[in-house]
């Protein structure tokens, strides 16, 4: 009557949750940016997307061929490639050329996920790794904005050198890079503080909306697929340090909102910063990591050359994310054992 | 009076998991199989195994001493039937592989199912016996910690004047899914573990008491009020709700849950003067004090979704598993899983002749269906570090890092990142959505560690 009995230690019961749909949970999150994208550069979103994850996936594989792994599609359905490949193309200027979207992808799964032996044991954010080559490589493309779709003529068509251009739109950032240096002009800048919430400004092609990037953030929050340490860390440190400047000069720097809803730092604090393989596992650790995630952002805006910086804050932190976790090691709830 | 039956109560951690209860929560509590063959453990407990005192082909009473040791930390075995003893021999055991035990061929036509005890009405008077009395007929009863863990109950209870115990927790809680035998005993054995309750009390010297139960069973926080307001005389005796999650029976989990107090990492409740026991302990310390009867029999929930009629049954110590699952109509499906325990920490066993012991509280056979919805029939992917097992850890420890220390067979992180800490609940296996089997590895790593210690002079 009973035969196959299965042995095996206990619990012999878990909960219906997988890599797989942790993956999931955050490509719906993602959704939201990518209407918004959709919606503000039309065609380009569906091309950088598409090319970006199909890049993404048919590396992973190829290096699983390489690596001489007995299933090389079998990794590919935990759908963390389609992840770094979203990221990745939601955090490059949609008028970024495709043949640079593919280098972009290949390094991000290449040299960024599996030469450290593929998930879980990458050191770096894959997306960020990858976006930070593509700038070292093709500083122009990367820097260079298209006017949204829905844009229409009103809006001051300037890039950031100040000269009149008919095609290009300086982010909000970039702008504010100018108002630092001429000590002036903020105001251009706080004043498009009702378009960011709708993502109508220049900018990558997933940062510019706020409500979508919010909306995906909640969703992620409720399903608790991430959980709020690390966006909550990194938005009040951000926004700490902002203050602090603004309230230095505010002619000079802009007001911590617009710091927060602009270049990127939402997309941040709830997709990028929150990435489990490259954060620490503790609370503390995670705030640690936010904390200095939002610093190291608001340096490099306020004081640094570059406008933007969450892509450097967060490749700086994750690489001291295994010192933070070794820091703050848990103590059991009775306390160290007197041994 | 209309008592408040929602706990809120609990402790940081934990996980929810489906609790399946209802497959025996309604299960009155039936004599067991009228068994042709029983196997004493020798060692059903915590603490030095006993040496038989029966030789082979000698007669054997029900309720006969038939091995007892000399350690302090130990509990003596009794027959539970009338019969012969067949031999002395190896048999498997859940916890512990092969161990010694004593099988006894019961006599086919002297051997009358043992009922529950009948002797406890409203109104038990503890007063009739002394502290003395108490504690030595729990002694020779054999009684050990009926929850899971076995420890023997004498030396719980006998009082220490270095650590006096103050608050005694009765443990209701039930917290492993499918179980049932307790709430059972509850509603049906009250005014017995209301008097259990009370002797252990006085032989343990504690000024409190509190009955603590999860708030999923209204019903048994109810029938304990009431019984308890029938036996009120300045007792200082309460129920307690508690919150409804696993693993809040764990004693280190209810004390902080209910008294706030952390219990030492590597120590006992007894250290901070708290003192926990099992409502079935409790039961059977009853019966033991008023009776003289020694523990040889218990209430083993038989349950699963491919058992043909599940159910609460008093079933003699030393019954085999494959004779208990026959009497409750074998299992429906062709493949299974046979769990002594829950399916949290339940152990699976292979081999059917492994008998119940004193510390078995149920047997859980899950269908072939249910193991594959179990995620770990599936491929172990890479940890992702997402830190559920770190949130669903009641002993705020880190399985992750342990675990893979000990994959690695880097003993010296998994110890300095507190492996001894773990309490083996499984709420991260349970969680982890990689399907990697943290408490197993957890589990090897504290075997290894073990062998290790014995190895090395002291």
């Amino acid at each position: 009557m009973l035969k196959n009995i299965t042995v095996s230690p206990a619990p012999h019961i878990s909960k219906p949750l997988s890599t797989r749909t942790v993956m999931i949970d955050v490509i719906i999150g993602l959704v939201f940016a990518m209407i918004a994208a959709g919606y503000y550069f039309r065609l380009y979103a569906l091309i950088l997307i598409s090319t970006c994850v199909i890049s993404s996936v048919a590396t992973e594989w190829l290096c699983n061929l390489i690596r001489k792994n007995p299933k090389p599609t079998e990794s590919l359905g935990d759908f963390s490639a389609v992840v770094t490949g979203i990221i990745l193309a939601l955090s490059v200027p949609p008028s970024l050329p495709v043949w640079a979207a593919i280098i972009g992808s290949v390094f991000s799964i290449a040299i960024g996920k599996m030469v450290f032996g593929g998930l879980g044991c990458n050191i770096f954010n894959p997306a960020m790794a990858g976006r930070a080559f593509l700038t070292a490589c093709f500083g122009v493309l990367m820097t260079t904005w298209t006017v949204p779709a829905t844009l229409d003529a009103k809006m001051p068509k300037i890039s950031a050198d100040n000269t009149l251009s008919a095609v290009t739109q300086a982010t909000p950032l970039a702008w504010s890079k100018q108002a630092i240096k001429t000590k002036t002009g903020t105001h251009t800048v706080n004043d498009q503080i009702q378009a960011t919430l709708t993502g109508e400004i220049g900018g990558c092609l997933g940062e510019t909306s706020t409500l979508a990037l919010l909306l995906g953030g909640l969703y992620l929050l409720i399903r608790r697929t991430i959980n709020l340490h690390i966006p909550l860390a990194v938005l009040l440190s951000a926004s700490v340090f902002a203050a602090i400047a603004y309230l230095i000069n505010p002619d000079a720097y802009i007001s911590p909102l617009t710091h927060l809803t602009t270049g990127g730092m939402l997309l941040c604090a709830f997709f990028i910063a929150t990435d489990p393989v490259t954060a620490p596992l503790t609370t503390k650790g995670m705030w640690i990591f936010g904390i200095g995630t939002g610093a190291i952002i608001m340096l490099i805006r306020i004081v640094g050359e570059y406008p933007e910086g969450v892509m450097y804050a967060v490749l700086l932190m994750n690489a001291v994310t295994p010192l933070i976790d070794r820091f703050y090691k848990l103590v059991p709830a009775g306390g160290k054992p007197n041994v | 009076m209309k008592i408040n039956t929602k706990g809120r109560l609990s402790f940081p951690g934990g996980v929810h998991p489906p609790e399946s209860k209802d497959l025996t929560c309604e299960s009155k509590i039936r004599p067991g199989p009228a068994v042709k063959q029983v196997a004493i453990m020798l060692s059903q407990h915590i603490g030095a195994a006993c040496q038989p005192l029966v030789e082979k082909k000698q007669a054997v009473q029900a309720g006969q001493l038939i091995g007892e040791a000399d350690a302090f930390v130990s509990a003596p075995v009794h027959s539970p039937v009338n019969g012969t003893v067949k031999e002395i021999a190896l048999q498997s055991h859940a916890i512990l592989g092969r161990s010694m035990a004593v099988i006894i061929d019961a006599d086919p036509d002297n051997n009358p199912p043992k009922l529950p005890c009948s002797e406890f009405k409203d109104g038990f008077d503890e007063n009739k016996y002394s502290a003395q009395q108490i504690c030595d007929a729990v002694r020779e009863a054999g009684i050990v910690g009926m929850g899971g863990a076995g420890f023997p109950t004498r030396v719980k209870l006998e009082p220490n004047p270095q650590v006096p115990k103050e608050t005694m927790i009765i443990n209701g809680c039930e917290c492993e899914p499918y179980i049932t035998c307790d709430y059972r005993l509850m509603l049906e054995w009250t005014n017995q573990i209301v008097a259990g309750v009370k002797l252990a009390k006085k032989a343990a010297a504690c000024s409190e008491v509190i009955i603590a139960i999860e708030d999923n069973k209204p019903q048994a926080i109810e029938v304990m009020h009431t019984a308890l307001k029938t036996h009120e005389n300045g007792d200082n005796i309460r129920v307690v709700p508690v919150k409804t999650k696993y693993p809040q029976g764990g004693e280190r989990q209810l004390i902080k849950a209910i008294l706030r107090k952390s219990v030492p990492t590597g120590g006992i409740p007894p250290m901070i003067g708290v003192l926990v026991q099992n409502v079935a302990t409790a039961a059977a310390i009853a019966e033991a004090v008023v009776t003289g009867a020694p523990l040889t029999h218990r209430v083993v929930t038989v349950t699963g979704e491919a058992i043909a009629n599940p159910g609460n049954y008093y079933v003699a110590v030393g019954t085999s598993v494959g004779e208990l699952i026959e009497f409750c109509g074998g299992v429906t499906e062709p493949s299974a899983k046979i769990i002594l325990g829950g399916p949290m920490m339940g152990i699976a066993i292979a081999d059917l002749t492994t008998p119940i012991t004193k510390t078995t509280c149920a047997i859980t056979v899950l269908t072939k269906e249910q193991i594959g919805k179990a995620k770990f029939a599936g491929r172990q992917t890479p940890c992702i570090r997402c830190g559920r097992c770190l949130e669903a850890c009641p002993e705020h420890i880190n399985p992750t890092k342990i675990a893979h220390a000990v994959k690695n067979n880097l003993l010296d992180v998994a110890e300095d990142y507190y492996i001894s800490a773990c309490i083996e609940c499984g709420c991260c296996s349970y969680v982890c959505p990689a399907n990697i089997e943290l408490t197993g590895y957890i589990k090897t790593g504290k075997i290894f560690l073990a062998r290790q210690r014995k190895k090395m002079p002291e």
